[in-house]
């Protein structure tokens, strides 16, 4: 089209939105070429038209620039780059030029009011237009002239610009903003009341915020806080590490109590072969190698102390158990003694009643055989003045030395003295005979 | 607005869009300008780029930590105003930038070789109270 159409037709100004963007103010997120950029304006081409010089600007760029730099009313003007004299302004620009510029990511416009959209150029419009809860809207309160943000328009459509007052300071803040700014004018107010830093050490302290620095300056404890800072930091690793070493610890004690089971299993093992206390040695001596056969394949550092231990561990299972076995043989031993003594004494006893009752029988004898000559003896006190009496007891005397030689020996020339010591004899005489 | 300035170019102060203060070096042997550093301060209106800037050279003088003289030139008046038809409404282009004008002016002073100011030096100085889009000038040397 030629310049006098071209001035006519504003494409930009005939858009139907109501609130268009201003494209030029975008923020741009990601770089583009320089190339897409409009000479006059340095900004992405927007609705870029061409010369006949193939240079393109921004039409509204262009624009401006031929109602400044045509001479009166003439038919041409010259290029802003190259100075050509052009009449013919192509709005027919290549697609592939309006496509790289419409997909250079930019923010929202409402950043400002908290939209973090990034969305590409060409998407700006309808963002705004459609999607954005940020972007500002006139109040519905007729009366009222401020701006609200479309997501906080309410369904009752009231006004959201009265004000709060801080209940410290006398700083207000906004019913629309009140929960953004709240919180951030609680972190910024002065009178605010906040513990000292050095609370977490003890420091009671508890100042409006106007006048904790000058506290923190003298507080004692502030002053220590690197120091008690660095002490728990050590402290945490201290732990940390004993804590690896008890977990190392009950490693090597599960390692340990394995070890001493197997031993145990085979000690007892060969203990099963070895009856004498020389063989329980030789075996002693034969488990020390089984030991360090299995130190051996043991690598870690307690291979000596644990070798030692085990050792004497096994060494005193054996001799325990030896001690035992002695303890049977003894009581094994015990029992059959006093049955023999038993036995022997049972023995002894039937020969003593054997004894007895033969004793027994021959004193009945000698008895029985002493009897008439006793009688004959107590008779003979009478006539011993009779000679005949003498003559007639010898044949009796030779009599009872043949029959019982022993006693009748010992009795014949003793009984004269015997006698008297005895006088039991006398009574017992009666009742036996 | 530049993030890689041209060798010999230097930003000086860019914090608003009213106006830019460069430090501009000729970098080649001539000896008119070596070992010598020029401030331009860029004036901008709203109608940038539309319209041009105002751009002239700023004298510090040589007592201050930095000093910048005005550059000897026959079309730069000793007040630090530039006769250039690139910085005027006519001969600006809205493609132009703060780099392209620096830049522009460095090669102004490299190709020049006459040790002068433009004639009527003194009077102009002496009786110019014009803003500098206002005056009219005639652009008469196509050699610069």
């Amino acid at each position: 089209m030629n310049i006098q159409d071209f001035l006519a037709f504003d494409s930009e100004a005939n858009s139907d939105h109501d609130m268009p963007v201003d494209l030029r103010s975008l923020d741009f997120v990601s770089s583009y070429d320089s190339h897409l950029m409009c000479p006059i304006c340095h900004c992405p081409l927007i609705q870029p038209a061409r010369l006949q010089c193939d240079h393109v600007f921004c039409q509204k760029c262009l624009r401006s620039a031929i109602t400044t730099f045509r001479s009166a009313d003439s038919e041409e003007f010259p290029c802003p780059s190259c100075r050509t004299p052009t009449s013919h302004v192509s709005t027919n620009v290549p697609r592939l030029l309006i496509n790289m510029c419409d997909e250079i990511q930019v923010r929202c416009p409402f950043l400002a009011e908290g939209c973090q959209e990034i969305v590409p150029r060409g998407h700006i419009q309808s963002h705004v237009d459609k999607y954005c809860g940020h972007r500002l809207m006139p109040c519905p309160d007729e009366s009222c002239d401020k701006m609200t943000r479309k997501k906080d328009l309410q369904q009752e459509e009231r006004c959201m610009h009265s004000y709060y007052q801080c209940s410290r300071c006398e700083q207000d803040i906004m019913e629309q903003d009140y929960e953004r700014e709240l919180k951030k004018h609680i972190e910024t107010c002065t009178e605010v009341v906040s513990p000292c830093v050095a609370s977490k050490y003890g420091c009671a302290a508890k100042i409006r915020r106007a006048e904790i620095a000058a506290h923190e300056q003298s507080c004692p404890l502030v002053s220590i806080g690197p120091y008690l800072e660095s002490q728990n930091t050590r402290l945490n690793s201290l732990e940390l590490t004993m804590r690896h070493l008890q977990q190392r610890n009950e490693i090597f004690e599960d390692g340990l109590s394995n070890i001493r089971s197997k031993l145990l299993e085979s000690a007892r093992a060969s203990e099963g072969h070895l009856n004498s206390g020389r063989a329980a040695a030789e075996g002693e001596r034969g488990r020390q190698n089984q030991v360090d056969d299995l130190d051996d394949s043991m690598n870690s550092s307690n291979v000596f102390s644990s070798n030692a231990t085990t050792y004497l561990l096994s060494l005193h299972e054996s001799l325990r158990e030896e001690v035992s076995q002695m303890s049977h043989a003894l009581t094994d031993l015990d029992a059959r003694a006093s049955m023999t003594i038993m036995n022997e004494c049972l023995r002894i006893k039937e020969d003593m009643a054997h004894t007895n009752a033969a004793v027994n029988s021959v004193r009945m004898q000698v008895q029985w055989l002493m009897n008439p000559r006793l009688h004959n003896g107590a008779r003979a006190g009478g006539m011993r003045t009779n000679a005949s009496a003498a003559g007639t007891e010898s044949p009796r005397s030779q009599l009872t030395s043949t029959s019982a030689p022993g006693p009748s020996q010992a009795a014949g020339p003793s009984l004269g003295p015997l006698r008297p010591r005895r006088p039991s004899d006398s009574g017992r005489e009666g009742t036996k005979l | 607005m530049q993030d890689h300035v041209p060798p010999g170019i230097t930003i000086v102060k860019s914090d608003s869009l009213e106006e830019w203060q460069m430090d501009i070096k000729v970098l080649d042997e001539n000896p008119l300008y070596k070992g010598h550093t020029y401030r331009l301060k860029f004036t901008f209106n709203n109608k940038y780029p539309i319209e041009p800037p105002e751009v002239q050279f700023m004298d510090l003088p040589t007592t201050s930590e930095t000093p910048r003289p005005i550059p000897m030139h026959p079309h730069i008046y000793s007040n630090g105003i530039i006769c250039l038809d690139l910085l005027s409404t006519i001969g600006w282009s809205p493609v132009q930038t703060v780099e392209s004008v620096c830049m522009s002016l460095q090669s102004m002073l490299t190709a020049n070789t006459r040790d002068e100011r433009p004639p009527g030096d003194s009077e102009f100085v002496a009786y110019n109270r014009r803003r500098i889009r206002d005056i009219p000038f005639v652009y008469e040397d196509d050699n610069v």
